[in-house]
């Protein structure tokens, strides 16, 4: 009777986890912070992001939207700021930031987020911002929570 | 201390918190800083924000907080000492002191560190987000709100001349040869290529831009001209933001451009630039001058 139970939960685990691969569960911070919620794909990455052992910055990065789940966002691209891009979003928080985080580990082309946004960048973040899309018009919004995403 | 290094004297005698970040009144007779936690690790981007404001007399007497940690962030005297203007995310807050009230508010157009009112009052200086350029150090008009680029690239801690139509800053150009194959940032831990910080002015009349004092092997923060705009003060660090390595030096505005140590690239860029003498100060971060004569030998 007890190899009945073991082999029954160990069943159900493997059920959670298979549904878990299609279907990321989301964060409540993805739902709670910002004025936004995207699932967006990053279109690219403009140049080498600069060390940040010494200065902190934001980085503005440029993400196609495909879905909006909560908020308003102007169609097709985005710019948003992620702070100190080099480091995992889990451990990228500080004095300087506030409250931002996710599970993002790192940033790479066509990779596809799903976070929450808030704008415009100057009223969340006061330090340097390379914006290698100056010029470009748009809202530049702040990233506060970055997990990955699902097309 | 005097100019020349004597009577250093420490007027607060206060041994369970830190303070940094001094600045005189216009007139001499008070001192700003910022009080903060022994333990709190002091950043190049952060100090202005840093523990609690403190205003004294100059000689360290008196002293009287002004709100808690992290209020009036970057304070900045204005030309008679009444005012301060603050840089906050959103915006700079012009605070009369006289009722800590803010009198009024203006959009800081990316300025986010360093916030410095010209001595005539008509202007700010700060380094900025600006074109697509972070670092960029720029002049604001209180006026009109208009923000003009001065140095454009890697600059920071710029300071008035006394004249409010020239600014000293601190700069680290792009793409300077490691004439030595990179030994000396090698030596202190930095990454190759990395660059050394340089002492810059710009004059906002003439648009032009000149070296003051730099150095390879060095970073070189917190420049400060004397009253009379004959002399500046500066630190030297072989760290970049190396605050605790950091040693105070005065030099005379008239022996520059200058170049110190070998610095073989750095001469190449700049043949006719001097190899003047300095006087060391010692130890020191952010100095500021006064022509006010200040009391508090304790």
């Amino acid at each position: 009777m007890r190899m009945v139970c073991a082999i029954a939960l160990v069943a159900a685990a493997a059920l959670m986890i298979s549904c878990g691969s299609q279907t990321a569960p989301v964060s409540p911070e993805l739902t709670a912070l910002g004025t936004l919620e995207v699932t967006a794909e990053l279109a690219a990455i403009p140049g080498a992001f600069p060390p940040n052992d010494m200065y902190d910055y934001a980085y503005v990065l440029k993400y196609r939207v495909l879905k909006v789940h909560r908020g308003q966002a102007p169609g097709g691209e985005i710019f948003v700021a992620h702070y100190n891009p080099l480091k995992p979003r889990s451990a990228v928080a500080d004095d300087k930031s506030g409250k931002i985080g996710g599970q993002v580990e790192l940033f790479r082309a066509g990779d596809v987020h799903r976070m929450a946004l808030d704008q415009p960048v100057d009223q969340f973040f006061m330090g340097g911002i390379i914006d290698k899309y100056f010029g470009q018009p748009g809202l530049r919004y702040w990233a506060m929570w970055t997990n990955p995403g699902t097309k | 201390m005097r100019p020349d290094g004597s009577r250093k004297r420490d007027i607060n005698n206060t041994p369970d918190v830190n303070e940094l970040g001094g600045r005189f009144s216009p007139d001499g007779k008070r001192i700003l800083y910022r009080r903060i936690a022994k333990d709190a690790k002091i950043t190049h981007d952060r100090w202005g924000s840093m523990g609690q404001l403190v205003i004294a007399n100059a000689d360290g007497s008196n002293p009287v907080a002004y709100g808690d940690d992290g209020d009036f962030p970057w304070a900045s005297w204005s030309p008679d000492g009444k005012q301060v203007a603050c840089l906050t995310k959103a915006g700079i807050e012009i605070r009369d002191l006289a009722t800590k009230n803010v009198v009024r508010r203006m959009d800081r157009k990316g300025i986010f560190q360093q916030l410095f009112w010209s001595p005539d009052g008509k202007w700010f200086c700060g380094p900025a987000n600006h074109m697509g350029e972070s670092w960029t150090v720029v002049r604001m008009s209180i006026e009109t709100g208009e923000v003009e680029p001065l140095a454009k690239y890697q600059n920071c801690t710029a300071d008035w001349f006394p004249d409010s139509r020239r600014l000293i800053y601190s700069s680290r150009p792009a793409n300077q040869e490691e004439a030595d194959g990179g030994k000396l940032a090698q030596g202190v831990g930095q990454k190759p290529n990395y660059g050394w910080t340089q002492l810059w002015m710009t004059d906002t009349a003439t648009k032009t831009r000149s070296l003051i004092y730099g150095e390879d092997g060095r970073h070189v923060y917190g420049g400060c001209t004397s009253p009379d705009a004959k002399y500046a003060l500066f630190t030297r660090s072989p760290t970049d933001g190396g605050i605790e390595t950091a040693v105070m030096h005065l030099m005379r505005l008239a022996d520059t451009p200058s170049i110190g140590g070998e610095s073989a690239a750095l001469r190449k860029l700049f043949p006719k630039a001097k190899d003047s003498p300095k006087l060391t100060l010692g130890p020191g971060w952010e100095p500021h001058w006064t022509s006010g004569e200040i009391g508090g030998a304790k």
